[in-house]
């Protein structure tokens, strides 16, 4: 599975950081190379939130003509330039689910509601990768994968559906057959525990490279 | 700091972060996030912690109609032609300024509509820098004004002569304090108006210099190229 290594996440930063400077003063070229650079990863992720495809593709549009004129508030010495294409690509594709959650039916590819009472861990193995697993995946290359540990299976399947699905809580709820206010606070609790046990590492790599 | 309301923007920024802030609430909490710094850097923290977790997703390739219709979007021109005309020449290049101008101006508004009372901003002229072995005093033309926003959280920089750029070249904003290494403030136009948005500007700052880069802005994080202009911040 060709999914990205996340140590490259730090390490395409500098090339990416430049591309964004250079878009910002108006370079094309520069932005045309960002678009090559980041796009087949920008568009898996709002894939995950947004199943329809051309809907997938009109937030992807959306996304880098808003990255075309606001590149220049990019502050690469505070984000790094992944992380900050990343989260304006969720946040469009949130704000997009908005419009489209108006109208009643969920995005058809939500599966497991038809009442099967098996564990809600069971339901996410299927043709494409369950967020749970992509949760793993993720944390196999990490200091993520202690943290991880750290959190018990309701927690990571109730914050992998909502982060990489961009299910709402009371999504979440439904598809775990779950009161909202339990899947809330596993969320909230989960976070904590992630924030916490990644701060930590995160202190413990800088203290490491210092000495 | 208020403790309890501490809580409630991390558990916000969290909620925000991670997608579970939906409808009124996410576009109330967006609204907050210009004017409130300490929001903003719980979110950067969050965003920092969460999104290398999208690294795991199998990349996904788009129809390449996708890029057709951006390029139209921002302007149309293949980019190799745009780079002939020069970026300067360009009407989206001065569309994207206008835009910016917009935003710099509701940033002036937040500044100036924040709590603590706005100080005055401090106006600095850069000069071109007087060539090597010029005599102590030698009187170069004033080339840039940068004004630095009282609290000093932005800065704008603007020519005020004609600055010819060759296109691969960048103008990178430098802060020089009075003993040390001068610390980037990022690049700048040399055709027109630059926000430049940093947390403390003025932290140390002695004076402005601007020197010249390759594209992307020094690699090394220190100038590599000659400075071409400097002003000196006088309290």
């Amino acid at each position: 599975m060709p999914a990205a290594d996340p140590t490259a996440w730090t390490d395409r930063s500098r090339e990416l950081s430049q591309l964004l400077a250079r878009a910002g003063l108006g370079d094309r070229a520069a932005f045309a190379t960002l678009y090559e650079r980041t796009h087949t990863h920008l568009f898996a992720v709002i894939l995950r939130i947004h199943r329809d495809r051309a809907q997938a593709e009109d937030v992807l549009q959306e996304v880098y003509v808003n990255v075309w004129r606001s590149a220049q508030s990019f502050d690469a010495a505070q984000s790094q330039p992944l992380t900050w294409l990343t989260s304006v690509a969720r946040n469009r594709a949130i704000d997009s689910l908005r419009r489209t959650q108006t109208q009643p039916q969920l995005e058809s590819a939500h599966r497991g509601d038809e009442g099967e009472e098996e564990n809600v861990i069971d339901q996410v193995a299927d043709e494409t990768a369950g967020p749970l697993e992509l949760l793993n995946r993720a944390a196999e290359a990490r200091a993520l994968a202690r943290c991880m540990q750290g959190l018990s299976a309701t927690q990571r399947q109730s914050v992998a559906l909502a982060f990489f699905d961009g299910l709402s809580h009371a999504e979440v709820a439904t598809q775990m057959h779950q009161p909202l206010g339990t899947v809330k606070s596993w969320v909230r609790r989960a976070l904590l525990s992630l924030r916490s046990c990644l701060d930590g590492a995160v202190q413990r790599d800088a203290a490491g490279s210092e000495t | 700091m208020d403790y309890s309301r501490a809580e409630l923007a991390e558990r916000l920024a969290a909620d925000y972060v991670t997608g579970t802030l939906r409808g009124p609430a996410r576009r109330r909490f967006e609204a907050l996030l210009p004017a409130h710094p300490r929001l903003r850097d719980a979110v950067r923290r969050w965003q920092q912690r969460l999104m290398p977790l999208t690294a795991a997703i199998p990349p996904q390739r788009p129809s390449p109609a996708v890029w057709q219709r951006i390029e139209a979007r921002i302007g149309g021109a293949p980019a190799a032609a745009a780079r002939r005309a020069g970026w300067w020449a360009r009407l989206d290049f001065w569309r994207g300024l206008t835009a910016l101008a917009t935003v710099a101006a509701i940033s002036l508004a937040v500044l100036l509509a924040s709590p603590p009372p706005a100080q005055a901003p401090i106006v600095v002229v850069l000069n071109a820098a007087p060539p090597a072995g010029a005599p102590e005093g030698t009187v170069t033309p004033a080339s840039f004004v940068a004004s630095i926003s009282g609290d000093g959280r932005a800065v704008v920089t603007r020519p005020i002569v004609n600055v010819s750029l060759e296109a691969n070249r960048a103008l990178e904003l430098w802060s020089v304090p009075a003993a040390g290494a001068p610390r980037s403030l990022g690049l700048i136009s040399a055709a027109g108006a630059t926000v430049v948005r940093r947390d403390k500007v003025l932290d140390g700052t002695a004076a402005l210099a601007v020197s010249l880069e390759p594209p992307g802005g020094s690699p090394t994080g220190a100038p590599t190229g000659p400075i071409l202009f400097v002003g000196r911040l006088t309290s």
